[in-house]
């Protein structure tokens, strides 16, 4: 199990390193550095000078190296003007005495780097963003992974009945429903004062005014209610749980038809206590990994809602740096997101071979 | 002239009953819901004394049956709805449905010949036959096909062109009266924020959709068929390398990939261009491979297959990649006489990326069938047969995979779909006026609390393809299973 | 409550030769209300003085301003972006932020006329080359300095900087900034005392004042100038900044151990960033989520108003411009600009782009409410000589790729634009660039839309964005005569003289083709009720040290 967990973490390791070396490469096209500089310095610079800002400001120099600097592997780049003598780089900070500085600032020294388009630090920025997804994740999770177990089982537990068959229809409709359809339908009947469900109630007089939920969770950032945050975690809920669902009724359905639970309903065991006592454990098995691994997924689902509904988390800020070519703070969204996969993909094996009696890693 | 209503002259009748249908529906489903609850089962069939069957009816029983009654009574209304839209001589009588269902004329004939067809020679069509065995595989069928020829006859269906402007029908609701002189005399489904007719857009969004997404799903397959069999076939060294960077795509959040990849900066520097360029060859290696297997015995049918394979797959790759237009782009060195067509950058782009995420996820399900049905007797018996590998992965391991990818084939499309509509979500996709669902839904969402109409038809419309490809991916595979 | 219009009543110059002129010319009907208050405040008057010269009663100008309740919170909705350099600024939203520290010398007002803010009044001398400039008394730093001449001398020099990359506040400082070494004129700002500026122009110049008013004109503390005011925080107003994020929000509180010299009412200030989607902004008013618009556009006007919040209109000199770049070809031949220009219909345009919320334009970014404006038509609107045009030039094949940023009327004028081109049988593909990106380059783009903000007289746009070789002149146009006219009009002080130089040059405007100018806007503001001295203004100035609820 050690040398499983340990070659997992290796093959973990090289997969983050890859992959943020892609990002770091496709970040630092020269296109998008020269973007960089006339954002940065002015707009109306010429090749020459868009050149030499990029060597005075560290950009310059094999991108490799760079991106060790970035890593932390390499000594920060340092430079000293020729005129004024006055020493800039990497780890020197604003009003730093140079001397003081360390020599490395990456990743491993816990530095993520600075935002140009927010001048501040990342560190700052993505650590209070990750807090409100993380609150997001968690009641979508809350809410999803009962529901689809719930449908799953019950689904599964009478396989061809009426009641799958609705249930079955059920999860394929929310699977087919993407998050931005969701989204806008629930909008549209549940947060609007115009059309839907609200004005209704308005009228009925069950309403003061305005909506009954809110189509915008930006105050759900400093105080969640349900009507505020009721709409954007049902979003996301929705989509991931038809999958998990279906693939609790598939694992249900298998359990149902072995032998065992055949033996024991053939000496007559009720209904009720043979789901309970004696499937229900083995069919969560394989929806386990499935959820582990619906985290990656639930990333994309989490920037649209976020977008859609203006809440600003990881996801809207991970699409406010890649619109913005903010090379570190998107370096550091794209650390996040991979580790949030790394991981979970780890959990997920760990946890089917704890959980699978069958399944021994030597 | 006034405003359409939603149902037209039929609706006085077909209102009621369509609401009764409504009613008796839901009271179906909680007296069914109540007696399940109360642990009331569905009667079953019990062989009696005398020796013949019968169905011991609860009353979960009536209950259910209402339920399919009134399910049946919401159909007929629909159609009524349509008949209605046919035989009735004006607009007003039409009602919104009603010319909705007449503009869809093309399509019910087209759907109406197929099912005949279809069903008619059931037994002689293997797996596409037996999907009409099954309601939900129809139902799924139904839908794909109802926008498939939509996509066909788009130009017949839709009234308006996509990009036509009328400036006084803006954000107009459904039913408006265009003024005198346009092509048609109402915007069905109201007009957008720019005065365009919501309906047309729907309906010619509908070949864009359906033209990019299951041919992005093939080239997918191709990818990962292409380097899923020796993976999972040959398996050593090569398996762990390809495995690993299958694996890198797809611990790539999907979202982050698409930012990096369709920006005008990444975009300027041609990664697309060059990813295209790799992924577009497996195509070709995947036929000139698979003759040359099949034919290598043969060498003057192998030579001309190969050749034919290889000259217009590479025509029409250099074709694709080389960018006629733009003279600054990266990858241009095919002369203009001889390029065939030319796919609008963003196309092109929107294309690459869409195959490159989804080609991972086919090559790990190719390796996994291929590990599956290596340890066969038949695949063991070309072996010693003295067939090549190539041979025994594209000849008898792919055809005996086929059921799988097909049912996810299906899913596949669907998946590929929403990831289009994602694209547009964010403003990534095609063009800013293309009638793509994801770009429209995007343009709507932004007054959707005032004017909803303008975002709903696009989105229920990606809905119910989406849906429709899931369910006929479900009936096929449970048709499939029954083999 | 100690009203400044009242203070510069008192103080304030009584009269001036040529306000006295102008005066006459208002009676005589050449020039409105609001015309003639602009003019003439920004030689030095009053606001009553000017007034009292045109026979109209100093009421109307004395307090136009309620007065609030004292306390409580306000949240606004409005971008917040990362603050640098105040003379840098880009954007009138950094400078709303940090004008709740760092104030400036004098304010325009939503009527037009110019108030003092760290100034207590200013003259001109007659042919308008001498400006003198009386400060405040009593103002302090909330760093415990007294705010002195030496501050605003400082302040002027760094203004007059353009070696300072990015530094807009030099064009606006006009014949001050030595054009051989780029900085300030030897002796143009002098020191006179204490709370005495005196600035010298070489020639004539009417610009100074609205300059000064302008929102990158802060006044920063005279060793800090240069830097970012969120860094030190250093001002001379009530309030600093306790939250920053950029996207997100900022809040301003109420400085506790600083005496402000003024009034002022409200605790606290929460700008709320909620992008640049207009539709994401009428989502957050429904979720009640601030109480007061930056600005409302489009059709929101009448959605904001629908859900109840209160109305404010002020009819500017706003627009947008879709320009070619003469940089690029085929851009660079006057014809295709001219067929460019026949093509659209600029009536079009207001009704699709805005609603019809404003007034048409003539395509030579001269508006009638400018003093100097003269009545030069556009182009005539003729599609089929636009593309018999487009043809002589050899460009009809060309694919005209017409580029606009993601948001509602920019967009929609763009778009109205793009299918009066097609319509006139011009190839052209529409790119939408989201608004993150789309200022990077904005003035480099081949053929797109910007919006220009209001400007008090008609000669300071041309001069920021038509002058050959400015950084904000996003048509590339260089035009020798048309800079030599400018230069001339710069100088002139009669409107009527100013007009006849101005007919020409709008007329270089119209057939060179320089730009689609289709229309002037008119900029609405929405609030909820009880929300005090929150009107919109013609520049997006919001002064949070005159907000509050109402008593």
């Amino acid at each position: 199990m050690g040398a499983f967990i340990l070659r997992r973490t290796g093959v973990m390791i090289l997969t983050a390193l890859c992959l943020t070396f892609v990002v770091f490469f496709l970040t630092n096209l020269f296109p998008n550095l020269e973007k960089l500089a006339k954002t940065q310095g002015n707009a109306r610079m010429t090749d020459e000078e868009v050149v030499s800002w990029l060597d005075s400001n560290g950009y310059g120099g094999p991108m490799i190296l760079r991106y060790g600097e970035w890593l932390g592997v390499v000594p920060g780049w340092t430079r000293e003007d020729e005129e004024t003598g006055e020493i800039t780089g990497r780890c020197i900070d604003f009003g730093m005495d140079p001397a003081d500085a360390p020599t490395r600032c990456g990743l491993l020294q816990g530095d993520l780097g600075f935002s140009t388009v927010s001048d501040d630090e990342v560190g700052n920025i993505i650590g209070g963003r990750l807090q409100l997804t993380g609150i997001l994740m968690f009641w979508a999770f809350a809410l999803m992974v009962p529901a689809a177990l719930l449908v799953g089982v019950l689904a599964g537990m009478r396989e061809g009945s009426r009641l799958d068959r609705s249930l079955s229809t059920f999860s394929i409709a929310s699977t087919a429903t993407p998050e931005y359809v969701s989204g806008v339908i629930f909008i549209v009947f549940l947060a609007s004062s115009t059309t839907g469900l609200s004005p209704m109630l308005v009228e009925l007089g069950w309403l003061d005014s305005g909506t009954l939920f809110l189509g915008s969770a930006r105050s759900a950032m400093e105080n969640i209610t349900f009507w505020n945050f009721f709409l954007p975690v049902v979003t996301i809920a929705l989509y991931g749980m038809g999958y998990i669902a279906r693939m609790t009724r598939a694992s249900m359905a298998e359990v149902m038809t072995a032998q065992y639970i055949r033996t024991a309903r053939l000496k007559g065991v009720n209904f009720r206590s043979i789901v309970m006592k004696h499937a229900l454990r083995n069919a969560l098995i394989a929806p386990f990994t499935v959820i582990m691994l619906q985290f990656p997924w639930l990333l994309t689902g989490v920037v649209i809602v976020e977008t859609l509904f203006n809440y600003n988390g990881f996801g809207w800020t991970m699409v406010q740096a890649a619109s913005n070519n903010d090379i570190e703070l998107l370096l550091a969204c794209s650390i996040v997101a991979v580790f949030v996969v790394l991981v979970t993909q780890l959990i997920s094996d760990i946890g089917y071979v704890f959980l699978n009696p069958r399944i021994r890693i030597a | 002239m006034d405003l359409l209503t939603w149902t037209g002259q039929f609706g006085s009748f077909l209102n009621p009953l369509i609401l009764a249908s409504v009613v008796i529906f839901l009271a179906g489903f909680f007296t069914n819901f109540v007696l399940t609850v109360a642990g009331v089962r569905p009667g079953e069939l019990e062989i009696q004394g005398d020796g013949t069957m019968a169905i011991n009816s609860t009353p979960a029983d009536y209950a259910l049956a209402t339920m399919k009654y009134a399910v049946l009574l919401f159909v007929l209304c629909c159609i009524g709805y349509i008949i209605g839209g046919l035989v009735l001589p004006t607009m007003e009588q039409k009602g919104i449905f009603g010319a909705v269902g007449q503009r869809f004329l093309p399509v019910w004939i087209a759907l109406i010949v197929t099912f005949a067809l279809s069903i008619t020679f059931k037994r002689r069509l293997g797996l596409y036959g037996k999907l009409f065995d099954s309601l939900i595989g129809m139902i799924g069928f139904g839908l794909v096909m109802f926008w498939v020829f939509s996509a066909i006859f788009a130009s017949l269906v839709a009234p308006f062109d996509a990009l036509d402007q009328i400036s006084s029908m803006r954000n107009e609701v459904p039913g408006t009266p265009t003024p005198e002189g346009e092509a048609f005399s109402h915007y069905l489904f109201g007009g957008d924020r720019l005065g365009r007719d919501v309906f047309s857009r729907m309906v010619l969004g509908s070949t864009y959709v359906l033209q990019i997404a299951p041919l992005a799903t093939l080239f997918a397959f191709m990818v990962g068929i292409t380097l899923g069999l020796p993976a999972g076939y040959i398996g050593g060294k090569l398996d762990t390398v390809l495995t690993f960077v299958a694996n890198l795509v797809l611990a790539f959040p999907v979202i982050l990939l698409f930012y990096l990849l369709v920006t005008p900066e990444i975009v300027q520097a041609g990664v697309p261009q060059y990813m295209s360029m790799v992924l577009f060859l497996f195509p070709i290696i995947f036929l000139v491979v698979l003759f040359n297997s099949r034919y290598h015995t043969q060498p003057t049918i192998r030579n001309v297959l190969v050749g034919i394979a290889a000259v217009v797959g590479f025509w029409l790759y250099f074709s694709l990649i080389s960018d006629r237009a733009n003279l600054d782009s990266a990858v241009r060195f095919w002369p203009e006489s001889v390029d065939l067509f030319n796919i609008p950058g963003n196309l092109l782009i929107v294309f690459v990326s869409v195959v490159f995420v989804n080609s991972p996820t086919v090559f790990r399900i190719v390796r996994g069938i291929t590990l599956d049905v290596k340890t066969r007797d038949y695949v063991a018996a070309a072996q010693t047969r003295g067939e090549g590998p190539w041979y025994i992965m594209l000849w008898e391991i792919l055809p005996n995979a086929r059921g799988p990818l097909i049912v996810d084939f299906c899913l596949r499309i669907g998946y590929t779909t929403i990831l289009l509509g994602t694209l547009g979500f964010f403003g990534l996709g095609l063009s800013p006026e293309s009638p793509d669902w994801g770009s429209t839904i995007n343009e709507g969402r932004r007054l959707l609390t005032v004017y909803p109409h303008p975002a709903l038809p696009p989105a229920l419309a990606l809905m119910s393809l989406v849906l429709g490809l899931n369910l006929l991916a479900d009936g096929l595979r449970e048709e499939s299973l029954k083999d | 409550m100690k009203d400044f219009t009242h203070v510069q009543a008192e103080t304030g110059l009584a009269t001036h030769p040529v306000a006295e002129m102008y005066a006459q010319e208002h009676k005589a009907g050449k020039l409105d209300r609001r015309e003639f208050l602009v003019r003439s405040t920004a030689l030095g008057l009053s606001a009553a003085a000017a007034y009292s010269l045109i026979g109209a009663t100093p009421a109307a100008a004395d307090g136009h301003r309620a007065v609030p309740a004292a306390g409580g919170t306000l949240r606004i909705q409005q971008e917040v972006r990362a603050l640098k350099d105040p003379r840098t600024y880009d954007w009138s939203q950094m400078a709303n932020i940090t004008r709740g520290f760092v104030e400036y010398l004098i304010q325009y007002n939503e009527d037009g006329s110019f108030e003092g803010v760290l100034l207590d009044s200013w003259e001109a001398n007659e042919d308008a080359t001498v400006y003198t400039l009386n400060l405040r008394q009593g103002v302090m730093w909330n760093n415990g300095d007294a705010f002195t001449a030496e501050d605003v001398a400082a302040n002027f020099i760094g203004w007059c900087d353009s070696t300072v990359e990015g530094n807009s506040m030099s064009t606006r400082m006009g014949g001050l900034v030595d054009p051989d070494t780029g900085v300030a004129r030897e002796g143009a700002i002098e020191v006179v005392d204490d709370h005495t500026v005196r600035v010298t122009y070489p020639a004539p110049d009417i610009t100074l004042i609205p300059g000064i008013a302008d929102y990158p004109s802060a006044v920063q503390h005279r060793d800090l100038i240069g830097t970012n005011p969120a860094d030190h925080g250093v001002g001379t107003g009530a309030y600093e900044i306790t939250n920053y994020e950029v996207g997100v929000s900022a809040t301003l509180t109420r400085k506790a151990d600083h005496e402000y010299w003024g009034e002022t009412y409200l605790d606290e200030i929460v700008f709320v960033d909620l992008g640049q989607d207009p539709a994401a902004w009428f989502a957050g008013a429904e979720s009640d989520e601030f109480d007061m618009t930056y600005e409302t556009v489009g059709e929101f006007v009448d959605l904001f108003a629908a859900i109840g919040w209160t109305q404010s209109e002020v009819t500017t000199a706003a627009t947008v411009v879709i320009r070619p770049n003469q940089n690029n070809a085929p851009y660079d031949d006057v014809r295709v600009r001219q067929a460019i220009a026949m093509a659209v219909d600029n009536q079009v345009c207001l009704d699709l782009g805005i609603n019809g919320q404003g007034i048409t334009a003539q395509n030579h970014h001269v508006c009638p409410i400018h003093p100097e404006y003269a009545d030069v038509p556009a182009l005539a609107f003729d599609p089929d000589g636009a593309r018999a045009l487009l043809e002589e030039s050899g460009n009809a094949d060309f694919e005209f790729e017409l580029i606009s940023i993601d948001d509602d009327y920019r967009k929609n004028t763009t778009d109205a634009v793009g299918a009066q081109l097609r319509d006139a049988g011009f190839n052209v593909t529409r790119t939408i660039i989201p608004g993150s990106t789309f200022w990077n380059d904005w003035a480099n783009y081949p053929f797109s839309s910007t919006n220009w903000n209001h400007r008090e007289l008609g000669v300071q746009v041309l001069n920021l964005a038509y002058r050959s070789g400015v950084p904000w002149n996003e048509s590339g146009f260089a035009n020798e005569e048309f800079d030599t006219l400018l230069d001339q009009a710069n100088g002139i002080q009669d409107a009527d003289a100013r007009r006849e130089i101005m007919a020409q040059i709008e007329t270089i405007m119209v057939n060179e083709g320089v730009t689609i100018q289709p229309y002037w806007r008119s900029l609405f503001r929405h609030y909820k009720a009880g929300i005090v001295n929150a009107d919109m203004h013609p520049k997006f100035e919001i002064n949070v040290h005159y907000l509050g609820f109402e008593a």
